[in-house]
């Protein structure tokens, strides 16, 4: 984050923009193309530059990138891999939550489940300071905000 | 390993997304007879917990990925207090929205007020979106906002607009279709890129460039693997290649390099672009019936291998890993091949698949990209 002042005092910003894009498929269409396009910042740099970055994802995983466009038509940007309660989803094979979390339970996941998503998150960059243990923690509580319960072993 | 748990289960969620993948090269291949051609309007409701065969293809839509790619969109801007416009903008995207976009004012001080810009996809319902990301942030009252259907025409034009003319090497300039040429004695190609890639300004089209000005001596059979635009086709032509073919596997890139040849005045005699499919690497001419116009272009069965004197294949990782066999086969031995589109850090990756297939192989690096060229091994494949 302290690079991020630095760059800000450096340049003028233009804008914040933030997308969601699938790993290795950006394109100038709809979301990149209008929200990019109207900054005037080079389009097929970045979809490059961002495709290249997200080589190492398995195709098609929404990443949240978030872009600063500064005042020169230039840009920077950071990529965040994806949300928690995406993977948790995924893993479960769910489409979304329960709709009554507390109350009732969408489906259950096991432990492993959860170091696996834990170890996928170490490398995000807000998470590197937390042990593994800790980041499954707050995984848990994000799966019991969806109804998601976890428990030792799948049968 | 777990994660192949994770594999079984997956179940279409470009839905919720609102936006149609199209074909892209950066797909891996059994990805994309799952995700080619899904129209979110005509997609089939899902059951939950309903796990999928990769194999099997879901819908098919009879239009092609063009329609879909410029269907309009609703441009959303909402007035919300500054100090949440983080957090808000964050509640907007798990909500729905496809974009947000948070301008960052000169004279922030006068007003408390910051607008966001919000994209969503035509068919979400904006209201709901808001009041649900509204309630989530912790905001008492809905912000106001105000809905417009946004023409795909006008970011079009604007990213058009700042091309400028750019100098790759002494005597090479990339021009746009419409300014002039700053120095008519060099060699200029005249390039509009439309929505294909390769302007002549990024790292990666220079490397190529630069490369393609040292193999080329003259008379040189020429295939640009995933060619986009065309640039490296045409420059190959410029720069005294006898023939040059382009191949890709997105039929914008080939209605753009088929425009591009023709701004500069190449004839079908010397200059050939041929839409591949992304399963294999061949072209095969019953995909292209789906496809409306490629009438004018050539649907050869590609039975030439081992006839090339020179390839360049710019693309990505990914797509050059498992393709790298297919490209060296069109190459006669002693070739020289380069592959570009990969950062510097993926070098060692690119040079471990490629080291038995390629002798002399040299790194070339601008930036954080970089350019791999070797020559055909002479004995073997």
């Amino acid at each position: 984050m302290s690079t991020l002042k630095e760059i800000l005092t450096r340049r003028p910003v233009a804008a914040t923009i933030r997308l969601t894009v699938p790993a290795g498929g950006a394109r100038p269409a709809p979301p990149v193309g209008p929200a990019l396009g109207q900054y005037r910042l080079n389009l097929m740099a970045f979809c490059k530059d961002f495709n290249a970055r997200t080589q190492k994802y398995k195709p098609d995983t929404p990443m949240s990138v978030t872009i600063t466009a500064f005042k020169d038509n230039t840009f920077e940007f950071t990529v965040k891999s994806p949300s928690v309660t995406w993977y948790l989803k995924k893993a479960a094979g769910i489409e979304s939550g329960s709709s009554r979390p507390g109350h009732l339970v969408a489906t259950t996941l096991s432990v492993r489940h959860i170091y696996e998503i834990a170890k996928i998150k170490q490398s995000d960059p807000y998470c590197q300071y937390m042990s593994l243990e800790s980041i499954c923690k707050s995984i848990i509580g994000t799966a019991s905000t969806m109804g998601i319960k976890v428990v030792k072993d799948l049968d | 390993m777990a994660l192949r748990h994770f594999f079984k289960h997956l179940t279409i969620l470009t839905s919720s997304y609102g936006f149609c993948t199209l074909s892209s090269r950066f797909i891996h291949p059994s990805l994309t007879t799952l995700f080619n051609n899904i129209n979110p309007k005509t997609q089939p409701l899902i059951p939950t917990k309903f796990s999928l065969p990769l194999s099997h293809c879901y819908t098919s839509v009879s239009h092609p990925s063009t329609s879909t790619l410029l269907s309009p969109y609703l441009s959303v801007r909402i007035r919300c207090p500054k100090d949440i416009a983080d957090v808000f903008s964050e509640a907007l995207m798990c909500f729905g929205a496809t974009s947000t976009t948070v301008d960052e004012d000169d004279n922030c001080d006068t007003s408390n007020e910051i607008c966001i810009e919000s994209i969503f996809p035509e068919s979400e319902d904006v209201d709901v979106c808001i009041s649900q990301a509204a309630d989530s942030v912790g905001l008492k009252m809905i912000p106001s906002y105000e809905v417009k259907t946004g023409e795909h025409y006008d970011w079009i034009k604007k990213t058009q607009e700042s091309f400028d003319p750019v100098e790759v090497t002494e005597g090479l300039w990339i021009v746009p279709e419409w300014k002039t040429p700053p120095d008519v004695k060099a060699t200029n190609i005249i390039l509009n890129p439309g929505l294909a890639f390769g302007t002549g300004e990024h790292p990666t089209t220079r490397l190529c460039l630069l490369l393609l000005q040292r193999l080329i001596k003259g008379g040189e059979r020429f295939l640009d693997y995933g060619t986009g635009s065309g640039i490296l086709a045409i420059a190959a032509l410029k720069f005294g290649a006898s023939f040059s073919v382009g191949i890709d596997i997105d039929p914008l890139a080939i209605t753009s390099a088929h425009h591009n040849a023709a701004l500069n005045d190449i004839g079908l005699e010397n200059f050939q672009l041929r839409l591949v499919s992304s399963n294999t690497s061949s072209p095969s001419t019953d995909e292209h019936k789906d496809i409306q116009k490629q009438t004018s272009f050539e649907a050869v069965a590609e039975s030439e291998h081992e006839t090339y004197d020179v390839i360049v294949a710019n693309i990505l990782l990914n797509p050059l890993l498992e393709l790298a066999d297919d490209i060296v086969s069109h190459a006669m031995p002693g070739a020289g091949i380069g592959l570009s589109g990969i950062l510097s850090e993926q070098v060692p990756c690119i040079i471990d698949r490629c080291s038995p297939l390629l002798d002399n192989i040299s790194v070339s690096e601008i930036d954080d990209w970089a350019c791999l060229s070797g020559t055909k091994k002479l004995t073997g494949n």
